[in-house]
């Protein structure tokens, strides 16, 4: 048992360090085309684009201490934003369960952030219970395309989006995780219209959807018809464990500290404050038992085993970090914590700090609500069924 | 970077683990708790033997040179059988402190008979006043010509009863607070001056309140330096705190998964408990403090070995966390049990009463947060 990074790791770390650094915006520089330096010279790089993609679809192949070291410096340098829908959800289901075509069809343009997709999968009647969707896709007599009606909800960035990949229902006969089909389709297109929803924090980046007649044709199926569940579920557990958000919890406390050591309270300042002061050093400690917590995982992952039950963990236990510190910004602004909108009153860095505290309320329902996670580690670590509701 | 064992330390918890499903089941333990010495001296010897007790010892000093991992592999275990042979006493508090501050001879004399389990120590850090500060010593020692003369008072001394030596932190300067003036000394048990009230404690060890009473000890029995001694007792402290925490994590293990087991047989309205829904969350939530606990426990070990003065501060963090979800799991696992949770038949109330008599023993979490904020 030991902690040091090896030499390899090491120059990694510089590696990435100096690479964020020479990168970096410069003065005057439009965003959007530094947007694409950064992203080119990180494909220079090999393949550091897509991080998460494997060698041999042009990723840099790089073992789970890499991809550690990556997600800590990420956490502390800009990078130019990357919606996740298209290179870390889609693309490895494509990878995984699409056909060469879809593969050269679909990936490059993905890759090079051409192509911005969204996520079809809720429903109204189907969050936690993802598998009960209802959005239905009926085969054509002739069998060359689908015809979708119905609706999905939660749809994050479909107003910017230009394509969906999309979870229907082709068969209702059967238990409800078969016959869900995966289907890819363009958004701007009839019979597809986007309905924005307004949450807590007052901004706007989920959506209803609604289709009506929508033709895909068979080509953007991927995989079989039916079998769609299979090829989302393997994702999810992906999703799960990239949610946690550790490095940036890290920083985003470190910053907390510094800031409230800057309010004044009394004769001395908030982080004098017995209480405030618990609440950080309580909420640090578990952030650093979470951080090894991943590297324990990690650690397995890097000796080829399967993620030990300590993987599910950090999705529940990183979420509810994330919503304290929010949490403590809001308690740091104090009488000024509920100025609501452009104003620029009370602290600075605690401006917004109330609509960031009021989205961070979803970390915990979406990807799996906690209480679906507990379920989940309920059965699959601890071996636990549920009853039969008599 | 890896979390993995040497094949050395997977052979020595394998060992031990063995060990404790051989010889530590309910029924014995509770059997050598309640007579004289309160543990078992047979198995004290198989330790020896074994060469646990030499574990964290130098080679020179006839041990095996081995770190606090080895350590933590070891509590690990014996938190899992709840094991009442005086390891943390003797071996990882009174031999630490000898092996940091004992004088050659003082460790050639000493060191031997410890690591082969023919002699006992116990370490005298805490005074009635003091709660879990360490740098609060009442007891003076007052130099005369060679030799200190000891006055005072020593609380809650696990392991006294049996020791053959035991150290002691004494003021030697400086008022009843402060870093600056502590020495530690090795006073041997049947010293003149030198009396033991004994008592059980609620996890079923045994400790002791210590008297002196013009007490004189040779000034080659100082461990360290005269007034230098509180590092040494931190260090000590330190160390003591990983085995505790390794031992809680032991014992949260079997809270847990006994829980587990028992909601899977126990039936109530024409179900097994573990089918609740309700029951499953509160299991969950045991199972995840528990592997918190792990991990910062594996990290503040690490840590104390790259760099021990760094290292300070998760220590507080991983005792923090232990006290707090140690009597988390603890409770809960009483209460999924109901009303045999309630039982000395069933072992888990054994491990709840051990975690709760951890979390008293170098400062419960409220202390450890408080001491943690210190740092910032």
């Amino acid at each position: 048992m030991d902690i040091e990074l090896s030499t390899e790791d090491l120059a990694f770390k510089a590696e990435v360090k100096e690479f964020f650094h020479d990168n970096q915006m410069k003065k005057g520089e439009d965003y959007f085309s530094w947007r694409s330096r950064w992203f080119e010279k990180a494909k220079e790089k090999g393949g550091w684009d897509v991080p998460k993609w494997p060698l041999e679809f042009g990723g840099p192949g790089w073992t789970p201490t890499q991809h550690y070291i990556w997600e800590q410096e990420t956490s502390r340098a800009t990078l130019p934003f990357d919606l996740p829908f298209g290179t870390s959800m889609l693309a490895p289901i494509l990878m995984g369960y699409g056909n060469k075509e879809q593969q050269d069809r679909f990936l490059p343009d993905i890759r090079a952030r051409k192509v911005n997709w969204c996520q079809g999968y809720s429903e109204t009647g189907a969050g936690s219970d993802l598998a009960n969707l209802k959005t239905k896709a009926e085969l054509s007599e002739d069998g060359t395309y689908y015809t979708v009606n119905g609706s999905k909800i939660w749809t994050t960035a479909a107003h910017m989006a230009d394509w969906i990949f999309c979870l229907t229902r082709t068969d209702d006969s059967g238990i409800k995780q078969k016959g869900i089909t995966f289907l890819l389709f363009p958004m701007k297109q009839e019979g597809i219209e986007v309905t924005p929803i307004i949450t807590l924090g007052g901004s706007h980046t989920v959506n209803t959807v609604h289709f009506t007649d929508v033709k895909v044709p068979v080509e953007n199926r991927i995989g079989e018809e039916g079998k769609g569940w299979t090829y989302a579920k393997g994702l999810l557990q992906h999703e799960r464990t990239g949610l946690a958000g550790l490095s940036r919890s890290l920083v985003a406390l470190e910053s907390l500290k510094e800031n409230a050591r800057s309010v004044v309270r009394g004769n001395g300042t908030l982080m004098d404050d017995p209480g405030y002061k618990a609440k950080i050093a309580e909420l640090e400690i578990d952030l650093m038992a979470s951080e090894y917590t991943e590297l324990r995982c990690l650690a397995s992952a890097s000796a080829g085993a399967e993620l030990g039950p300590e993987s599910s963990i950090l999705k529940l236990k990183g979420t509810e970090i994330q919503q304290r510190i929010q949490k403590l910004i809001v308690e740091a602004s104090g009488i000024y914590s509920p100025a609501w909108g452009d104003q620029s009153v009370g602290l600075p860095f605690a401006k917004g700090g109330t609509a960031g505290y009021l989205s961070s309320r979803a970390y915990t329902i979406f990807g799996g609500a906690s209480e679906v996670q507990r379920d989940v580690i309920a059965k699959n670590v601890l071996g636990l069924t549920k009853g039969s509701t008599k | 970077m890896n979390f993995e064992l040497s094949d050395e330390q997977r052979m020595i918890q394998q060992n031990v683990e063995r060990f404790v499903e051989d010889n530590y089941d309910l029924n014995t333990r509770v059997a050598l708790s309640s007579k004289s010495p309160g543990f078992s001296t047979e198995y004290w010897q198989s330790m020896a033997e074994l060469g646990w007790l030499g574990l964290p010892f130098e080679e020179e000093d006839g041990g095996f040179g081995g770190n606090q991992i080895d350590v933590l592999v070891v509590m690990e275990q014996f938190g899992r059988g709840l094991v009442l042979e005086p390891y943390l006493a003797s071996i990882v508090m009174g031999g630490g402190a000898l092996k940091r501050g004992g004088s050659d001879a003082l460790k050639s004399e000493m060191l031997p008979g410890v690591i082969e389990g023919t002699l006992q120590l116990a370490f005298a850090y805490a005074e009635m006043q003091s709660r879990f500060d360490l740098d609060d010593v009442m007891t003076s020692a007052r130099r005369e010509d060679e030799n200190f003369i000891l006055n005072g008072q020593k609380s809650m001394v696990q392991n006294a009863e049996t020791a053959d030596q035991i150290v002691v932190t004494a003021r030697t300067s400086g008022g009843q607070i402060g870093q600056q003036g502590i020495t530690l000394f090795l006073i041997a048990a049947d010293a003149e001056g030198l009396t033991r009230d004994n008592f059980p404690t609620v996890d079923g060890l045994r400790a002791s309140e210590i008297t002196l009473e013009n007490v004189s000890v040779g000034a080659e029995r100082i461990l360290g330096k005269v007034d230098q001694g509180f590092n040494i007792l931190q260090s000590v402290a330190n160390d003591a705190m990983l085995a505790l925490g390794a031992e809680a994590v032991g014992a949260m293990e079997v809270l847990y998964k006994d829980t587990v087991d028992y909601t899977q047989q126990r039936e109530q309205f024409d179900h097994p408990l573990s089918e609740f829904q309700v029951l499953q969350h509160r299991m969950v939530d045991m199972f995840m403090e528990y592997e918190q606990c792990k991990s910062l426990l594996y990290r503040a070990t690490m840590e104390t070995i790259q760099d021990p003065e760094a290292a300070q501060r998760t220590i507080h963090a991983l005792m923090h966390l232990i006290g707090k979800s140690g009597l988390f799991i603890g409770e809960n696992a009483v209460q999924l049990h109901g009303g045999m949770g309630m039982t000395e038949e069933l072992r888990i109330g054994h491990y709840f009463k051990r975690l709760l008599a951890i979390d008293a023993t170098f400062g419960n979490a409220d202390y450890h947060l408080q001491k943690f904020t210190t740092f910032s």
